[in-house]
């Protein structure tokens, strides 16, 4: 089991900055994933870390040692790609025994871990088969069989699942996950897909423009983001008119169409101050309205089985989405009462 | 346009190629003393006679020696250069594209004259066969490196990041990864370089040595003088040569060559 540690990264194209001094921790075993929009960089410190791109400057550690000067093929590192790579004209016990040959692992040995690897990735019987023989989510456990077989330090994924579809993305997820959890690998996943990084990993690494905007726990990032722009990258954000009434010891009470809170505040507001509070769609609980509570009209109403969603007009015009299990259905049309605890908002920054 | 109409268009515009060499092949089995069509009367005995020709034969070996070594020169240099080509080059591209494909631009007799000048000034001159094979290497290359190329540009760079991770230093990742995958290409490239080589008089007739006659010149000088089925017989041989290398390169290896 491997530590990697990551300082002050960075890659640069002429004047551009693909990756801009970024620094992580991963621990031994943690599953960490990448996740950003196209262009954020992922890719590039995934390709760094493997030794496909060179560094710019900055260090990357596997174990306290510096790899930054090793090249790819020495660093023992596993890696799937987004498209498999898988060696077309190999077999798949070839392809498996490619990287246990390059070790001069000793035949009987080679075939027991093969026979190991496949099993774990529940493809025993085809050994003889072709790449092209293969359906897609084959192929994919087949190139994550043969980064595992070698047994390496580090797993990286670049966007493995991005190919596959729906049904079989989401079992590959678990797949995946329960497999990195057995053994126990320190694994680097790189997506844009931020359901796929929320559901697989330890922590997740939000970036955009080549510079890391939050680490933290899936429930970090999503319930506690750093910034608006972490909190739309990982779902569905509602703003909502606030005015600051008082300010406390690192916190604000403020009035708004939903009630009044006292919400912790890392920015710096005044009495007086308008602010935009932003909260999770499922955050809101709605009910008949009754009076003396903040009510709200249902614009429209969309039935997705499991959950409920709804457009919602405040009676000051503004617009809310709430989803909800379909327990207690409304129309178009109905007044609805809100309720949103104080804990699921938080304070993301001050109207001009 | 009607796929009738298209059909039979296609169809007279192989006749219009093929018609010829149906003349040459049905001339050879001719049974009289002069180069006629249609044939009097069937027999092989001209065949027989180009057999027994020393002249012939041993221009047939000579041609076939100088296709072999074109190939294997132009085979290896013709796969470097597209390597080199695909892989490496950034700005250079074009300018080596152009470079590789400008033999195929050129007249092939300006090609033979400037060799000619060429092989003498350098000290080579006539004497053997080294100078025709530069310029046999010279006609081919192009073939080979579009052939090279084209496979190359249907290899993932991820499978060589693949076997990179893996742990393969470079010489074995082009033996085991990239060779195995661009072998259509350089097998395909050199049969064409044999062909090509196989079939080119103008550099042969200005190049060749004493006594290094390749089959096309021998051909030319025996029409000079002789107007008998036998240099149809020899045709009719070099065709299906050719022919043969065609269809085991398409049939047997199952290859996509690309000529262009």
């Amino acid at each position: 089991m491997t530590e990697v540690s990551i300082e002050k990264l960075t890659k640069s194209y002429g004047n551009a900055r693909a990756v801009n001094a970024i620094s992580m921790k991963i621990a031994e075993g943690e599953f960490i994933s990448l996740l950003g929009p196209s262009g954020c960089g992922k890719t590039t410190t995934l390709k760094m870390i493997a030794g496909f791109e060179d560094v710019t400057e900055g260090a990357i550690r596997f174990d306290g040692q510096d790899v930054v000067n090793t090249p790819a093929e020495k660093r023992d590192i596993g890696m799937v790609f987004q498209n498999y790579a898988l060696f077309p004209h190999m077999t798949v016990e070839q392809n498996l025994a490619f990287g246990l040959e390059m070790r001069k692992v000793p035949k009987p040995q080679m075939r027991e871990r093969i026979a190991k690897v496949l099993d774990m990735v529940q493809l025993k019987g085809y050994e003889a088969r072709y790449p092209r023989q293969l359906s897609g989510g084959q192929q994919q456990r087949v190139a994550l069989a043969r980064a595992l077989v070698i047994e390496p330090k580090i797993l990286l994924l670049d966007e493995p699942l991005a190919n596959l579809d729906a049904k079989l993305r989401e079992e590959m997820r678990v797949f995946i996950r329960d497999l990195q959890r057995r053994v126990g690998i320190t694994t680097v996943y790189v997506t844009h897909d931020q359901a796929e990084a929320m559901t697989m990993s330890d922590r997740v690494v939000v970036m955009f423009g080549g510079r890391i905007a939050q680490i933290g726990s899936p429930t970090d990032i999503y319930e506690r983001p750093e910034n608006h722009e972490v909190a739309e990258f990982v779902g569905q954000v509602n703003l909502v008119e606030a005015k600051v009434e008082s300010v406390g010891e690192g916190t604000a009470t403020v009035t708004s169409p939903l009630g009044n809170f006292i919400l912790p505040t890392k920015i710096s507001v005044k009495p007086g101050n308008m602010v935009s509070l932003a909260l999770r769609p499922e955050a809101i609980e709605l009910s008949m309205a009754t009076a003396g509570q903040p009510a709200a009209t249902v614009l429209a109403s969309y039935y997705s089985g499991a959950l409920m969603d709804y457009r919602l007009k405040l009676d000051n015009g503004d617009e809310l989405h709430a989803q909800t299990f379909p327990v207690n259905r409304f129309a178009e049309g109905d007044r609805v009462a809100l309720h949103a605890p104080a804990e699921r908002f938080w304070l993301v920054g001050v109207a001009q | 346009m009607s796929r009738p109409f298209l059909t039979g268009y296609c169809l007279l515009i192989y006749a219009f190629l093929l018609a010829p060499i149906l003349v040459v092949v049905g001339a050879s089995f001719n049974a009289g003393a002069f180069l006629t069509f249609p044939p009097q009367g069937l027999s092989f005995r001209w065949y027989v006679t180009f057999f027994n020709n020393e002249v012939f034969m041993r221009a047939i070996r000579t041609s076939l020696w100088v296709a072999f070594v074109t190939m294997i020169i132009s085979g290896v240099i013709g796969t470097m250069a597209a390597l080199f080509h695909v892989l490496h080059a950034r700005r250079s591209k074009d300018v080596v594209r152009i470079a590789m494909l400008a033999p195929l631009l050129l007249p092939e007799v300006l090609t033979a004259i400037s060799l000619l000048f060429f092989v003498y000034a350098i000290g080579i001159g006539t004497q053997n066969m080294v100078g025709m094979i530069i310029g046999h290497v010279l006609i081919t290359l192009p073939f080979v490196f579009i052939n090279v190329s084209a496979s190359l540009e249907s290899f993932d760079p991820s499978w060589d990041m693949a076997a990179r991770s893996l742990g393969a230093p470079k010489l074995v990742r082009f033996r085991r990864i990239m060779l195995p995958m661009i072998k259509s290409g350089v097998i395909g490239g050199c049969l064409f370089a044999f062909i090509i080589s196989f079939d080119i008089f103008t550099i042969s007739f200005m190049l060749k040595g004493v006594g290094t006659s390749t089959l096309p010149i021998q051909l030319f000088d025996y029409l000079r003088t002789n107007f008998t089925p036998e240099a149809a017989a020899v045709s009719t041989v070099s065709i299906v040569l050719t022919l043969t290398v065609v269809i085991i390169s398409e049939k047997v290896l199952g290859l996509r060559i690309h000529r262009f």
